[in-house]
């Protein structure tokens, strides 16, 4: 067990015609010993590249990655003591399942060949997939090569698992199964973990903290409440949370701020973190905006539903200041699955001051987050 | 007329037969079809009448020339004709097949028949390896990896006639390149092709079909070697395997299909090698004790005494070799669903 840290990690690739691309930019994080971290960002962003490099599969173009504190940069594959689950799990078709698991040993390690045996049917039993174990894996479901995949990282004893989108090519019934499962896995094993995902879910249930990458770059790490209610930029804030944070852009005149279709008053507290930018833009989350029947404050403001999205639980709405448009500009806003919406209704729409999120235009920086004091209430209070 | 008129309205009542069905979503089965057609019109019908004309030409032609050729040389070699006059298909026997065995020496089917599986299994060998090997390395991500691939290949697209020339030359004990490269370190020149030893003969020949085909070996391997997913190299040097280890242990192992499907290939051309060696040594068969069973077969049927039958019976001993490097390849292929 170990820490593992990666100290300004840069990846370039060099095309054939010399065009320089950077696929990795000086990425630092920290990751404790047993801790799960996933990588989480969308597709190009960097991070399976960074979790190869890490893996020792792609080599590291400048920066330093330390395991327990020793440099392994120029260390193989093999010798860095981590094990790998891909995502299309990468099982030797023409082995058993016990091959499979035992191939990393016999080409590892010393071990006799009884003790490999007894290792394998361990991890095997653990896996619940110790009756498979004289299977190929073509005669093995998505969901038993997966195990058969996290088998086979498991028997090595590694420092580190990295995994690779591990869960996205199993139906959405067994992914979040298995995300269960896998998670109980990691804390009874307690061994480091990265996790690599573009799904925003699989990071907010799984990781410990998460790690937000966006074009190389690392956006945020933090805990999946922190990334949620204290994105650190516009694009944490929209990437993190399903349906996605609404935006609009805004203007500051005098105490309000002056969008489109409205203008939303703000409070001095506000104004001061505000400080002298003029162009924001104001987030707000779908489930912090509480529907009303008639506008009764200043950050009320009338709008008509345009679609409505029931999931069963709750409705997603999606809302618009403008119903005569062929295709309106909508916001998102969800309500309890019991109430009765239908689309062309109006509605209120009220947008509480202390959830709003405000992020500088340019930048895309966080000026203000959403205020957490009823959060830290019921955390106290549960 | 009558007939073809009558048939032409049975096409046009049955293809408005076939667009009701289309029509009614496809519910009417082809029994109801049937309850509404006599036994003939629906015997007519059928996919195999109305496609007759398009595969029963070349159907009777491959019939009787390939097949029909086949059970006539079959016959040929239960009889003694000696290619005078008609052969009597009166009286049959297998004299012809007791004969081959008995004979030995080395003008002889037992020599010959040796010799061919000498080179089937040389060639073959010898072929997948260096294929593999070159297949591999070009598989490595190397610098102008389509020349290559190219050059290996162009080889396999030259006539046995052509490269049986160039080898000649290649070959020759005055100044052929290759005694010309043998005499710098002291060695030669060697008579290649007419050397008294036929397994010289033997092995010039086979290195030389070696090169021509060992280029398709490497393009059955090398599609093989695409097919092969990157993370099994990448789990694999995850694990800890070498790479010798990588490819020994998880990569060859997948390449069982091409090489069973190039093994076969190879087997039939090195079985069809007649062409040259008939090439290789001019009008000549080959020297005596270097014959394969193609030019075995030439010699014992068109040599000097002309014994048709017996020449018929080495051909069908060389039809049933090449049945049995394919028809275990085709059954293998039915089993695993590609026939």
């Amino acid at each position: 067990m170990a820490e593992l840290e990666l100290d300004d990690l840069t990846k370039v690739f060099v095309e054939d015609d010399g065009n320089e691309i950077v696929a990795v930019d000086g990425v630092d994080v920290t990751v404790a010993d047993g801790e799960f971290l996933v990588l989480v960002g969308p597709s190009g962003c960097g991070k399976s590249t960074t979790l190869r490099m890490i893996a020792g599969l792609e080599s590291i173009t400048s920066g330093e990655l330390r395991l327990a504190g020793e440099r392994i940069n120029e260390r193989k594959p093999a010798d860095r003591n981590t094990a790998m689950v891909f995502q299309s799990y990468a099982l030797y078709p023409h082995m058993t399942v016990k091959q499979n698991m035992s191939f990393g040993l016999e080409e590892s390690t010393d071990m006799p060949a009884a003790e490999i045996a007894e290792t394998v049917t361990e991890a095997a039993e653990m896996m619940g997939i110790g009756d498979l174990l004289d299977r190929k894996p073509g005669e093995l479901s998505g969901g038993q090569q997966q195990r058969v995949a996290l088998g086979r990282a498991i028997v090595r004893d590694p420092e580190v698992f990295l995994m690779d989108e591990p869960l996205s090519n199993l139906d959405a019934k067994l992914r979040s199964k298995m995300r269960t499962e896998l998670q109980r896995l990691q804390d009874d094993l307690d061994v480091t973990t990265i996790y690599v995902t573009h799904d925003q879910t699989e990071a907010m249930t799984m990781g410990d903290r998460i790690a937000v990458l966006d074009d190389g770059v690392l956006q945020q790490v933090g805990t999946p409440l922190e990334c949620y209610h204290e994105p650190a930029n516009r694009f944490v804030a929209d990437f993190i949370g399903e349906p996605a944070m609404n935006f609009f852009e805004v203007e500051v005149q005098g105490d309000r701020l002056l969008a489109e279709d409205f203008a939303y008053p703000v409070s001095n507290e506000t104004l001061s973190t505000v400080g002298d930018r003029t162009e924001l833009s104001l987030g707000i989350r779908p489930e912090d905006i509480e529907l009303r029947t008639e506008a009764s404050s200043p950050h009320d403001f009338e709008t008509v539903v345009d679609v409505v999205e029931p999931t069963g639980d709750e409705n997603n709405l999606y809302l618009t200041f403008d119903p005569d448009a062929s295709e309106p500009d909508t916001f998102i806003a969800t309500t309890g699955g019991m109430n009765r919406i239908e689309a062309g209704q109006p509605i209120v729409a009220h947008v509480p001051e202390d959830a709003i999120h405000l992020f500088d235009a340019d930048t895309g920086q966080a000026v203000k987050n959403r205020s957490l004091d009823d959060a830290e209430t019921l955390g106290r209070a549960v | 007329m009558d007939s073809v008129r009558s048939w032409l309205r049975r096409r046009i009542d049955s293809i408005q037969t076939d667009q009701q069905v289309r029509t009614d979503g496809g519910t009417a089965s082809e029994v109801s079809q049937g309850e509404r057609r006599s036994g003939l019109g629906r015997y007519l019908d059928s996919d195999a009448v109305e496609s007759a004309p398009f595969w029963l030409p070349s159907f009777l032609l491959v019939g009787l020339f390939v097949y029909g050729a086949i059970v006539w040389n079959v016959i040929i070699s239960l009889t003694d004709y000696e290619g005078l006059g008609d052969p009597q298909y009166a009286s049959f026997d297998l004299e012809n097949y007791r004969q081959m065995l008995q004979e030995t020496g080395s003008y002889s089917f037992t020599n010959a028949f040796v010799n061919t599986i000498v080179l089937l299994v040389a060639f073959t060998l010898i072929c997948l390896a260096f294929g593999l090997v070159v297949a591999i390395l070009v598989d490595r991500d190397i610098r102008f990896e389509n020349t290559f691939r190219t050059i290996y290949l162009l080889p396999m697209s030259l006539s046995f006639v052509v490269t049986a020339k160039m080898w000649l030359w290649m070959y020759s004990s005055n100044g052929g390149f290759v005694n010309r490269a043998l005499g710098v370190v002291g060695i030669g020149p060697v008579n290649f092709i007419r050397n008294p030893d036929p397994n010289v003969q033997l092995a010039a020949v086979v290195f030389a079909l070696i090169w021509q085909f060992s280029g398709y070996a490497m393009v059955v391997y090398l599609a093989g070697l695409r097919a092969i997913p990157d993370e099994h190299f990448e789990a694999a040097r995850v694990d800890g395997a070498s790479i010798v280890k990588m490819y020994w242990r998880v990569v060859i192992p997948q390449l069982r299909t091409a090489t069973v499907s190039a093994s076969v290939v190879l087997m039939v051309f090195g079985l069809k090698a007649f062409d040259f060696l008939r090439a290789l040594y001019g009008n000549d068969t080959p020297a005596v004790g270097t014959d394969i069973l193609p030019t075995y077969m030439v010699r014992v049927a068109f040599g000097d005494a002309s014994r048709i039958a017996y020449g018929s019976a080495v051909a069908v001993v060389l039809f049933a070799l090449a049945f049995s490097i394919v028809l275990p390849y085709l059954y293998s292929e039915y089993r695993r669903g590609a026939l």
